[in-house]
Protein backbone atom coordinates (compact mmCIF):
# COMPACT_ATOMS: atom_id res chain seq x y z
CA UNK A 1 0.00 0.00 0.00
CA UNK A 2 1.25 3.14 -0.70
CA UNK A 3 -0.67 5.56 1.73
CA UNK A 4 0.04 5.43 5.16
CA UNK A 5 -1.80 2.31 6.68
CA UNK A 6 -3.90 4.63 9.45
CA UNK A 7 -4.60 7.56 5.93
CA UNK A 8 -5.27 5.06 4.30
CA UNK A 9 -8.03 3.29 6.53
CA UNK A 10 -9.94 6.25 7.11
CA UNK A 11 -10.45 6.51 3.58
CA UNK A 12 -11.29 3.34 2.70
CA UNK A 13 -13.59 3.27 5.07
CA UNK A 14 -15.20 6.43 4.67
CA UNK A 15 -15.73 5.76 0.58
CA UNK A 16 -16.89 2.45 1.13
CA UNK A 17 -19.98 3.65 3.30
CA UNK A 18 -20.16 6.47 0.87
CA UNK A 19 -20.34 4.27 -2.19
CA UNK A 20 -22.78 1.98 -0.49
CA UNK A 21 -25.02 5.37 0.14
CA UNK A 22 -24.71 6.46 -3.04
CA UNK A 23 -25.39 3.61 -5.24
CA UNK A 24 -29.31 3.35 -3.43
CA UNK A 25 -29.33 7.01 -3.76
CA UNK A 26 -28.98 7.14 -7.60
CA UNK A 27 -31.65 4.64 -7.89
CA UNK A 28 -33.69 6.04 -6.39
CA UNK A 29 -33.12 9.46 -8.33
CA UNK A 30 -33.85 7.39 -11.44
CA UNK A 31 -29.78 6.22 -12.48
CA UNK A 32 -29.53 2.46 -12.54
CA UNK A 33 -26.80 0.87 -10.75
CA UNK A 34 -25.46 -2.11 -9.15
CA UNK A 35 -28.24 -3.89 -6.25
CA UNK A 36 -26.13 -3.93 -3.43
CA UNK A 37 -25.65 -7.84 -1.60
CA UNK A 38 -23.52 -7.00 1.28
CA UNK A 39 -21.33 -4.13 2.77
CA UNK A 40 -18.24 -4.48 5.16
CA UNK A 41 -17.13 -0.98 5.82
CA UNK A 42 -13.99 -2.37 7.96
CA UNK A 43 -12.58 -4.56 5.12
CA UNK A 44 -13.89 -2.32 3.04
CA UNK A 45 -15.66 -4.48 0.32
CA UNK A 46 -19.09 -4.45 -1.31
CA UNK A 47 -20.28 -7.11 -2.63
CA UNK A 48 -22.88 -5.78 -5.48
CA UNK A 49 -24.98 -7.07 -8.70
CA UNK A 50 -23.00 -8.28 -11.55
CA UNK A 51 -23.22 -6.02 -14.40
CA UNK A 52 -23.82 -7.38 -17.77
CA UNK A 53 -22.71 -5.27 -20.87
CA UNK A 54 -19.51 -3.70 -22.10
CA UNK A 55 -16.95 -0.59 -20.36
CA UNK A 56 -18.38 2.68 -22.22
CA UNK A 57 -14.57 3.13 -22.73
CA UNK A 58 -14.09 0.47 -24.72
CA UNK A 59 -17.18 1.00 -26.84
CA UNK A 60 -16.27 4.67 -27.26
CA UNK A 61 -13.13 3.68 -28.79
CA UNK A 62 -14.56 1.35 -31.54
CA UNK A 63 -17.74 2.99 -32.01
CA UNK A 64 -19.19 5.16 -34.77
CA UNK A 65 -20.18 8.19 -34.35
CA UNK A 66 -23.76 7.93 -33.96
CA UNK A 67 -23.46 5.48 -31.02
CA UNK A 68 -20.83 7.65 -29.42
CA UNK A 69 -23.01 10.45 -29.62
CA UNK A 70 -26.11 8.29 -28.17
CA UNK A 71 -23.83 7.04 -25.47
CA UNK A 72 -22.53 10.54 -24.35
CA UNK A 73 -25.84 11.93 -24.73
CA UNK A 74 -27.69 8.92 -22.30
CA UNK A 75 -24.59 9.97 -20.06
CA UNK A 76 -25.59 13.54 -19.86
CA UNK A 77 -28.63 13.17 -19.01
CA UNK A 78 -28.13 10.49 -16.01
CA UNK A 79 -25.40 13.13 -14.74
CA UNK A 80 -28.30 14.70 -15.13
CA UNK A 81 -30.72 13.24 -13.38
CA UNK A 82 -28.42 12.46 -10.11
CA UNK A 83 -27.90 16.30 -9.96
CA UNK A 84 -31.30 16.77 -9.93
CA UNK A 85 -31.62 14.57 -6.78
CA UNK A 86 -28.93 16.73 -5.28
CA UNK A 87 -26.17 13.77 -6.03
CA UNK A 88 -22.66 14.44 -7.09
CA UNK A 89 -21.00 11.70 -8.56
CA UNK A 90 -17.52 12.40 -8.44
CA UNK A 91 -15.76 9.84 -10.52
CA UNK A 92 -17.62 10.11 -13.67
CA UNK A 93 -15.46 8.90 -16.04
CA UNK A 94 -16.29 6.50 -19.04
CA UNK A 95 -14.50 3.77 -17.28
CA UNK A 96 -17.19 3.63 -14.61
CA UNK A 97 -20.17 3.16 -17.01
CA UNK A 98 -21.42 0.27 -18.66
CA UNK A 99 -23.62 -0.45 -21.61
CA UNK A 100 -25.99 -2.89 -21.66
CA UNK A 101 -29.01 -2.77 -24.35
CA UNK A 102 -30.38 0.60 -24.24
CA UNK A 103 -29.37 1.02 -20.50
CA UNK A 104 -26.50 2.51 -19.30
CA UNK A 105 -25.45 1.94 -15.27
CA UNK A 106 -23.24 3.93 -13.64
CA UNK A 107 -20.78 2.59 -11.02
CA UNK A 108 -17.99 3.29 -8.56
CA UNK A 109 -19.77 5.96 -6.21
CA UNK A 110 -17.02 5.92 -3.87
CA UNK A 111 -16.35 9.75 -4.41
CA UNK A 112 -20.11 10.61 -4.50
CA UNK A 113 -21.46 13.66 -2.21
CA UNK A 114 -24.90 15.16 -1.76
CA UNK A 115 -24.56 18.63 -2.51
CA UNK A 116 -27.19 20.66 -4.42
CA UNK A 117 -23.76 23.18 -5.90
CA UNK A 118 -23.94 24.17 -9.31
CA UNK A 119 -19.82 24.61 -8.71
CA UNK A 120 -19.77 20.60 -7.89
CA UNK A 121 -22.22 19.64 -10.36
CA UNK A 122 -20.11 21.43 -12.77
CA UNK A 123 -16.74 19.58 -11.28
CA UNK A 124 -18.43 16.39 -12.58
CA UNK A 125 -19.19 17.40 -15.86
CA UNK A 126 -15.43 18.89 -15.89
CA UNK A 127 -14.14 15.22 -15.10
CA UNK A 128 -16.46 13.98 -17.77
CA UNK A 129 -14.88 16.35 -20.25
CA UNK A 130 -11.53 15.86 -19.15
CA UNK A 131 -11.93 12.07 -20.20
CA UNK A 132 -13.21 12.53 -23.72
CA UNK A 133 -10.30 15.53 -24.18
CA UNK A 134 -7.96 13.19 -22.89
CA UNK A 135 -9.02 9.77 -23.71
CA UNK A 136 -11.33 10.60 -26.68
CA UNK A 137 -9.84 12.77 -28.26
CA UNK A 138 -10.95 11.89 -32.13
CA UNK A 139 -14.79 12.27 -30.59
CA UNK A 140 -14.41 15.78 -28.66
CA UNK A 141 -16.35 18.21 -30.75
CA UNK A 142 -19.30 15.30 -31.41
CA UNK A 143 -19.03 13.88 -27.78
CA UNK A 144 -19.22 17.41 -25.86
CA UNK A 145 -22.25 18.27 -27.66
CA UNK A 146 -23.95 15.09 -27.27
CA UNK A 147 -23.53 15.70 -23.44
CA UNK A 148 -24.64 19.00 -23.18
CA UNK A 149 -27.42 17.97 -25.41
CA UNK A 150 -28.41 14.83 -22.96
CA UNK A 151 -27.61 17.07 -19.89
CA UNK A 152 -29.94 19.77 -21.18
CA UNK A 153 -32.95 17.59 -21.89
CA UNK A 154 -33.44 16.76 -18.08
CA UNK A 155 -32.48 19.48 -16.32
CA UNK A 156 -34.20 22.14 -18.09
CA UNK A 157 -32.51 25.18 -20.28
CA UNK A 158 -31.58 27.11 -17.12
CA UNK A 159 -29.53 24.80 -14.52
CA UNK A 160 -27.79 23.14 -17.87
CA UNK A 161 -26.52 26.81 -18.65
CA UNK A 162 -25.75 27.79 -15.11
CA UNK A 163 -23.53 24.61 -14.64
CA UNK A 164 -21.79 25.04 -17.59
CA UNK A 165 -21.07 28.25 -17.17
CA UNK A 166 -19.41 27.27 -14.01
CA UNK A 167 -17.46 24.48 -15.90
CA UNK A 168 -15.89 27.08 -18.12
CA UNK A 169 -14.74 28.97 -14.86
CA UNK A 170 -13.71 26.01 -13.21
CA UNK A 171 -11.13 25.57 -16.82
CA UNK A 172 -10.29 29.30 -16.66
CA UNK A 173 -8.62 28.81 -13.23
CA UNK A 174 -6.65 25.57 -14.61
CA UNK A 175 -2.70 26.70 -14.55
CA UNK A 176 -1.91 28.82 -17.43
CA UNK A 177 -5.07 28.85 -18.93
CA UNK A 178 -5.30 31.77 -20.85
CA UNK A 179 -5.77 34.33 -18.63
CA UNK A 180 -2.73 36.77 -18.93
CA UNK B 1 26.17 14.50 -35.30
CA UNK B 2 23.96 17.67 -34.47
CA UNK B 3 24.25 20.31 -31.85
CA UNK B 4 21.77 22.50 -30.56
CA UNK B 5 21.46 25.09 -27.85
CA UNK B 6 18.74 25.61 -25.34
CA UNK B 7 17.97 28.55 -22.82
CA UNK B 8 15.61 27.76 -19.74
CA UNK B 9 14.35 31.23 -17.83
CA UNK B 10 10.86 30.33 -16.77
CA UNK B 11 11.11 30.78 -12.86
CA UNK B 12 13.86 31.21 -10.62
CA UNK B 13 16.25 28.80 -12.81
CA UNK B 14 18.38 30.72 -15.70
CA UNK B 15 20.13 28.02 -17.34
CA UNK B 16 22.29 27.56 -20.67
CA UNK B 17 22.51 23.57 -22.39
CA UNK B 18 23.96 22.12 -25.32
CA UNK B 19 23.21 18.58 -26.53
CA UNK B 20 23.63 16.52 -29.14
CA UNK B 21 21.26 14.97 -31.64
CA UNK B 22 22.41 12.25 -30.01
CA UNK B 23 20.49 12.93 -26.66
CA UNK B 24 23.73 13.39 -25.11
CA UNK B 25 23.99 16.41 -22.25
CA UNK B 26 27.52 17.75 -23.28
CA UNK B 27 26.54 20.86 -20.48
CA UNK B 28 24.16 22.10 -18.37
CA UNK B 29 25.15 25.63 -16.90
CA UNK B 30 22.64 27.53 -14.14
CA UNK B 31 22.06 30.30 -11.87
CA UNK B 32 19.37 29.88 -9.29
CA UNK B 33 17.97 32.56 -8.04
CA UNK B 34 17.76 31.98 -4.46
CA UNK B 35 15.10 34.31 -2.38
CA UNK B 36 15.35 35.85 0.97
CA UNK B 37 14.20 33.31 4.08
CA UNK B 38 10.50 33.50 4.63
CA UNK B 39 9.86 34.87 1.23
CA UNK B 40 8.98 33.49 -2.27
CA UNK B 41 10.35 34.10 -5.60
CA UNK B 42 10.34 37.94 -6.42
CA UNK B 43 9.61 37.77 -10.32
CA UNK B 44 11.39 41.07 -10.54
CA UNK B 45 13.91 40.37 -8.20
CA UNK B 46 14.66 36.97 -10.23
CA UNK B 47 15.00 38.34 -13.73
CA UNK B 48 17.79 40.40 -12.41
CA UNK B 49 19.28 38.03 -11.03
CA UNK B 50 19.57 36.01 -14.40
CA UNK B 51 20.36 39.25 -16.48
CA UNK B 52 23.21 39.23 -14.42
CA UNK B 53 24.47 35.88 -14.64
CA UNK B 54 23.25 35.11 -18.25
CA UNK B 55 26.42 35.98 -19.88
CA UNK B 56 28.43 33.70 -17.67
CA UNK B 57 26.20 30.59 -17.47
CA UNK B 58 25.76 31.15 -21.82
CA UNK B 59 29.78 31.09 -21.70
CA UNK B 60 30.45 28.31 -19.06
CA UNK B 61 27.43 26.20 -20.92
CA UNK B 62 29.11 26.70 -24.74
CA UNK B 63 33.04 26.17 -22.97
CA UNK B 64 31.88 23.05 -21.15
CA UNK B 65 30.60 21.58 -24.42
CA UNK B 66 33.36 21.73 -26.44
CA UNK B 67 31.14 23.34 -29.25
CA UNK B 68 31.66 26.37 -30.84
CA UNK B 69 28.33 28.61 -31.01
CA UNK B 70 28.39 28.76 -35.17
CA UNK B 71 28.35 25.07 -35.31
CA UNK B 72 24.89 24.83 -33.27
CA UNK B 73 22.09 23.55 -35.95
CA UNK B 74 19.67 25.93 -33.79
CA UNK B 75 18.90 27.96 -30.81
CA UNK B 76 16.13 26.39 -28.41
CA UNK B 77 14.19 28.90 -25.71
CA UNK B 78 11.52 28.24 -23.38
CA UNK B 79 8.73 30.43 -24.43
CA UNK B 80 6.56 29.56 -21.81
CA UNK B 81 4.43 29.29 -19.56
CA UNK B 82 6.12 31.19 -16.55
CA UNK B 83 7.14 34.40 -14.77
CA UNK B 84 7.04 36.86 -17.62
CA UNK B 85 10.46 38.86 -16.68
CA UNK B 86 12.57 35.99 -15.85
CA UNK B 87 11.07 34.17 -19.24
CA UNK B 88 12.04 37.89 -21.07
CA UNK B 89 15.75 37.48 -20.02
CA UNK B 90 15.94 33.69 -21.74
CA UNK B 91 14.07 35.41 -24.68
CA UNK B 92 16.53 37.93 -25.40
CA UNK B 93 19.28 35.75 -25.04
CA UNK B 94 17.81 33.42 -28.06
CA UNK B 95 16.71 35.91 -29.83
CA UNK B 96 20.48 37.46 -29.99
CA UNK B 97 21.99 34.58 -30.45
CA UNK B 98 19.85 33.55 -33.14
CA UNK B 99 20.13 36.86 -34.90
CA UNK B 100 23.48 37.43 -34.63
CA UNK B 101 24.62 33.85 -35.51
CA UNK B 102 21.70 33.51 -38.17
CA UNK B 103 20.34 29.89 -36.80
CA UNK B 104 16.67 28.62 -35.98
CA UNK B 105 15.30 29.80 -33.72
CA UNK B 106 12.90 27.38 -32.01
CA UNK B 107 10.43 27.98 -29.14
CA UNK B 108 9.80 25.55 -26.56
CA UNK B 109 6.51 24.58 -23.93
CA UNK B 110 9.06 24.73 -20.60
CA UNK B 111 6.28 21.79 -19.30
CA UNK B 112 6.71 19.40 -22.63
CA UNK B 113 10.16 19.93 -21.82
CA UNK B 114 10.37 18.75 -18.43
CA UNK B 115 8.25 15.18 -19.92
CA UNK B 116 10.70 14.62 -23.06
CA UNK B 117 13.94 15.08 -21.35
CA UNK B 118 12.39 12.99 -18.47
CA UNK B 119 11.12 9.98 -21.48
CA UNK B 120 14.69 10.73 -22.80
CA UNK B 121 16.70 10.36 -19.33
CA UNK B 122 14.92 7.30 -18.05
CA UNK B 123 13.74 5.64 -21.95
CA UNK B 124 10.57 5.64 -20.80
CA UNK B 125 8.50 5.44 -23.94
CA UNK B 126 4.42 6.17 -23.54
CA UNK B 127 4.09 6.85 -19.91
CA UNK B 128 1.41 8.21 -18.00
CA UNK B 129 3.57 11.42 -16.59
CA UNK B 130 2.91 13.03 -12.93
CA UNK B 131 4.02 16.74 -13.50
CA UNK B 132 4.77 18.14 -10.10
CA UNK B 133 6.35 21.34 -9.41
CA UNK B 134 6.41 24.91 -8.47
CA UNK B 135 4.34 25.49 -11.59
CA UNK B 136 2.61 22.90 -12.38
CA UNK B 137 0.70 19.79 -10.64
CA UNK B 138 -0.44 17.63 -13.75
CA UNK B 139 -1.10 14.16 -14.56
CA UNK B 140 -0.74 13.64 -18.50
CA UNK B 141 -0.79 11.01 -20.85
CA UNK B 142 -0.14 11.41 -25.05
CA UNK B 143 -2.60 10.50 -27.39
CA UNK B 144 -3.83 12.53 -30.84
CA UNK B 145 -1.16 14.31 -31.26
CA UNK B 146 -1.08 16.13 -27.93
CA UNK B 147 0.09 15.38 -24.41
CA UNK B 148 -3.31 15.68 -22.99
CA UNK B 149 -4.05 16.53 -19.40
CA UNK B 150 -6.29 13.96 -17.19
CA UNK B 151 -6.12 15.55 -14.05
CA UNK B 152 -4.61 18.51 -12.55
CA UNK B 153 -4.57 20.79 -9.48
CA UNK B 154 -7.55 22.80 -8.96
CA UNK B 155 -5.59 25.66 -6.81
CA UNK B 156 -2.39 25.20 -5.70
CA UNK B 157 0.37 23.27 -7.33
CA UNK B 158 2.24 20.73 -5.35
CA UNK B 159 5.66 23.01 -5.50
CA UNK B 160 3.85 25.82 -4.03
CA UNK B 161 2.26 23.94 -1.31
CA UNK B 162 5.31 22.59 -0.43
CA UNK B 163 6.91 26.32 -0.08
CA UNK B 164 4.02 28.18 1.06
CA UNK B 165 3.81 25.66 4.10
CA UNK B 166 7.60 26.19 4.49
CA UNK B 167 7.64 29.69 4.14
CA UNK B 168 5.24 30.24 7.04
CA UNK B 169 7.82 27.99 9.17
CA UNK B 170 10.23 31.03 8.10
CA UNK B 171 12.23 28.59 5.44
CA UNK B 172 13.33 30.26 2.11
CA UNK B 173 12.36 29.13 -1.12
CA UNK B 174 12.72 26.26 -2.70
CA UNK B 175 11.86 24.69 0.62
CA UNK B 176 11.30 20.71 -0.63
CA UNK B 177 14.43 19.54 0.55
CA UNK B 178 14.30 20.74 4.06
CA UNK B 179 10.62 19.39 4.09
CA UNK B 180 11.39 16.24 2.75
CA UNK B 181 14.59 15.86 5.62
CA UNK B 182 12.36 16.81 8.60
CA UNK B 183 9.80 14.98 7.58
CA UNK B 184 12.24 11.66 7.39
CA UNK B 185 12.25 12.58 11.51
CA UNK B 186 9.12 11.20 12.15
CA UNK B 187 6.07 8.63 11.84
CA UNK B 188 3.83 10.53 13.35
CA UNK B 189 0.54 11.57 11.21
CA UNK B 190 -1.71 14.12 12.79
CA UNK B 191 -4.97 14.47 10.27
CA UNK B 192 -5.06 16.33 7.50
CA UNK B 193 -7.68 17.27 4.84
CA UNK B 194 -6.96 14.73 1.91
CA UNK B 195 -9.13 16.35 -1.05
CA UNK B 196 -9.54 14.12 -4.45
CA UNK B 197 -12.17 15.44 -6.69
CA UNK B 198 -12.45 12.53 -9.47
CA UNK B 199 -8.83 13.03 -11.44
CA UNK B 200 -8.07 16.56 -9.56
CA UNK B 201 -6.89 17.65 -6.56
CA UNK B 202 -7.29 20.21 -4.43
CA UNK B 203 -4.45 21.58 -1.79
CA UNK B 204 -5.93 24.59 0.01
CA UNK B 205 -7.57 23.13 2.75
CA UNK B 206 -4.12 21.13 3.15
CA UNK B 207 -1.92 24.32 3.50
CA UNK B 208 -4.68 25.89 5.63
CA UNK B 209 -4.84 23.27 8.11
CA UNK B 210 -0.88 22.21 7.90
CA UNK B 211 -0.45 26.26 8.53
CA UNK B 212 -2.92 26.33 11.43
CA UNK B 213 -1.39 22.93 13.10
CA UNK B 214 2.05 24.93 13.22
CA UNK B 215 0.28 27.18 14.89
CA UNK B 216 -0.96 25.45 17.52
CA UNK B 217 2.61 24.58 18.54
CA UNK B 218 2.78 20.99 16.52
CA UNK B 219 6.46 19.87 16.04
CA UNK B 220 7.59 21.17 12.05
CA UNK B 221 9.04 17.62 11.67
CA UNK B 222 4.98 16.09 12.41
CA UNK B 223 3.68 18.40 10.45
CA UNK B 224 5.86 18.02 7.40
CA UNK B 225 5.51 14.54 7.85
CA UNK B 226 1.98 14.89 7.75
CA UNK B 227 1.67 17.05 4.70
CA UNK B 228 4.03 14.88 2.64
CA UNK B 229 1.82 11.75 2.94
CA UNK B 230 -1.72 13.67 2.60
CA UNK B 231 -0.25 15.33 -0.72
CA UNK B 232 1.98 12.83 -1.64
CA UNK B 233 -1.28 9.70 -1.32
CA UNK B 234 -3.26 12.48 -3.60
CA UNK B 235 -1.33 12.66 -6.55
CA UNK B 236 -0.33 9.06 -6.26
CA UNK B 237 -4.18 8.13 -6.59
CA UNK B 238 -4.73 10.18 -9.28
CA UNK B 239 -1.81 9.03 -11.23
CA UNK B 240 -3.60 5.36 -10.71
CA UNK B 241 -6.39 6.13 -11.41
CA UNK B 242 -4.66 7.65 -15.26
CA UNK B 243 -3.01 3.87 -15.57
CA UNK B 244 -6.15 1.82 -14.91
CA UNK B 245 -7.78 4.28 -17.00
CA UNK B 246 -5.43 3.87 -20.11
CA UNK B 247 -3.95 0.62 -19.24
CA UNK B 248 -0.90 2.17 -19.86
CA UNK B 249 2.40 0.47 -18.41
CA UNK B 250 5.16 3.11 -17.50
CA UNK B 251 5.13 6.25 -15.07
CA UNK B 252 7.60 8.67 -15.31
CA UNK B 253 8.02 11.40 -12.46
CA UNK B 254 9.19 15.06 -13.27
CA UNK B 255 9.19 18.24 -12.01
CA UNK B 256 10.96 19.80 -8.71
CA UNK B 257 9.02 17.58 -6.43
CA UNK B 258 10.54 14.53 -8.36
CA UNK B 259 13.54 14.79 -6.21
CA UNK B 260 12.03 14.19 -3.26
CA UNK B 261 12.03 10.40 -2.28
CA UNK B 262 9.42 9.28 -0.62
CA UNK B 263 7.00 10.83 -3.12
CA UNK B 264 9.25 8.24 -5.52
CA UNK B 265 9.34 5.72 -3.68
CA UNK B 266 5.07 6.01 -3.06
CA UNK B 267 4.88 6.33 -6.89
CA UNK B 268 6.93 2.92 -6.97
CA UNK B 269 4.64 1.21 -4.94
CA UNK B 270 1.42 2.31 -6.38
CA UNK B 271 3.04 0.83 -10.04
CA UNK B 272 3.84 -2.26 -8.59
CA UNK B 273 0.24 -3.32 -8.32
CA UNK B 274 -0.55 -2.21 -11.68
CA UNK B 275 2.99 -3.61 -13.04
CA UNK B 276 3.99 -0.74 -14.36
CA UNK B 277 7.58 0.22 -14.35
CA UNK B 278 8.44 3.70 -12.72
CA UNK B 279 10.80 6.70 -14.17
CA UNK B 280 12.00 9.33 -12.25
CA UNK B 281 14.06 12.06 -13.92
CA UNK B 282 17.62 11.90 -12.46
CA UNK B 283 17.78 14.66 -9.49
CA UNK B 284 20.42 17.21 -11.21
CA UNK B 285 17.17 16.90 -14.31
CA UNK B 286 14.19 16.74 -12.45
CA UNK B 287 13.50 20.20 -11.79
CA UNK B 288 14.00 23.07 -14.31
CA UNK B 289 17.55 22.88 -16.97
CA UNK B 290 18.44 23.89 -19.71
CA UNK B 291 18.67 20.45 -20.93
CA UNK B 292 15.23 20.15 -21.14
CA UNK B 293 15.04 22.84 -23.60
CA UNK B 294 17.86 21.86 -25.48
CA UNK B 295 16.06 18.49 -25.91
CA UNK B 296 12.83 19.37 -27.05
CA UNK B 297 14.27 21.98 -29.20
CA UNK B 298 16.16 19.69 -31.07
CA UNK B 299 12.80 17.27 -31.43
CA UNK B 300 10.78 20.18 -32.58
CA UNK B 301 13.38 21.63 -34.68
CA UNK B 302 13.66 18.52 -36.76
CA UNK B 303 10.33 18.61 -37.33
CA UNK B 304 10.71 21.95 -38.28
CA UNK B 305 9.27 24.04 -35.65
CA UNK B 306 10.56 27.83 -35.53
CA UNK B 307 10.08 31.19 -35.21
CA UNK B 308 11.03 34.25 -36.85
CA UNK B 309 13.43 36.65 -34.83
CA UNK B 310 10.82 38.82 -34.52
CA UNK B 311 7.91 36.30 -33.39
CA UNK B 312 10.81 34.73 -30.39
CA UNK B 313 8.03 36.58 -27.74
CA UNK B 314 6.95 34.69 -24.68
CA UNK B 315 3.72 33.08 -23.32
CA UNK B 316 2.93 33.68 -19.69
CA UNK B 317 0.35 31.67 -20.05
CA UNK B 318 0.19 28.60 -22.34
CA UNK B 319 -1.21 25.41 -21.51
CA UNK B 320 0.79 21.98 -22.46
CA UNK B 321 -2.13 20.61 -24.10
CA UNK B 322 -2.74 23.25 -26.62
CA UNK B 323 1.09 22.13 -27.74
CA UNK B 324 1.26 20.26 -31.20
CA UNK B 325 3.63 17.10 -30.86
CA UNK B 326 4.48 16.01 -33.94
CA UNK B 327 7.52 14.66 -33.30
CA UNK B 328 5.55 11.72 -31.61
CA UNK B 329 3.07 8.94 -32.90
Amino acid sequence: MYRLRVLDDAIRRQRTVREAEMMHSARGAGVRSPHLYFVDPRGAAIVMEYIEGERMKDAVDGGSPKKVAGMFRRLGLAAARLHSAGIMHGDLTTANVILGGREITLLDFGLSSHTTRVEDHAVDLRLIKETIVGAHPGFSALALDALHEGYSSEAGPGRSKAVFTQLKGIERRGRYARVV
Amino acid sequence: MDYILGVESTAHTFSVSVMSSSGKILSDSRNVFKAPEGSGIHPFEASQSHIRAAARVLKEAVEESGVPLDSMAAVSYSMGPGLGPCLRVGAVVARTLASSLELPLVPVNHAVGHIELGCLLTKAKDPIVLLVSGGHTMVISFSGGRWRVLGESLDLTLGQLLDQFGRHAGLASPCGRAIEEAARLSDRYLRLPYSVKGNDVSFSGLLTASKSLLDEGASFGDVAFSIQETAFAMVAEVTERALAFTGKKEVLVVGGVAANRRLDGMMDSMAKRHSARVGVAPIGYSGDCGAQIAWTGWLAHRSGIRVPVEGGAVRQSWRLDSVDIPWRD
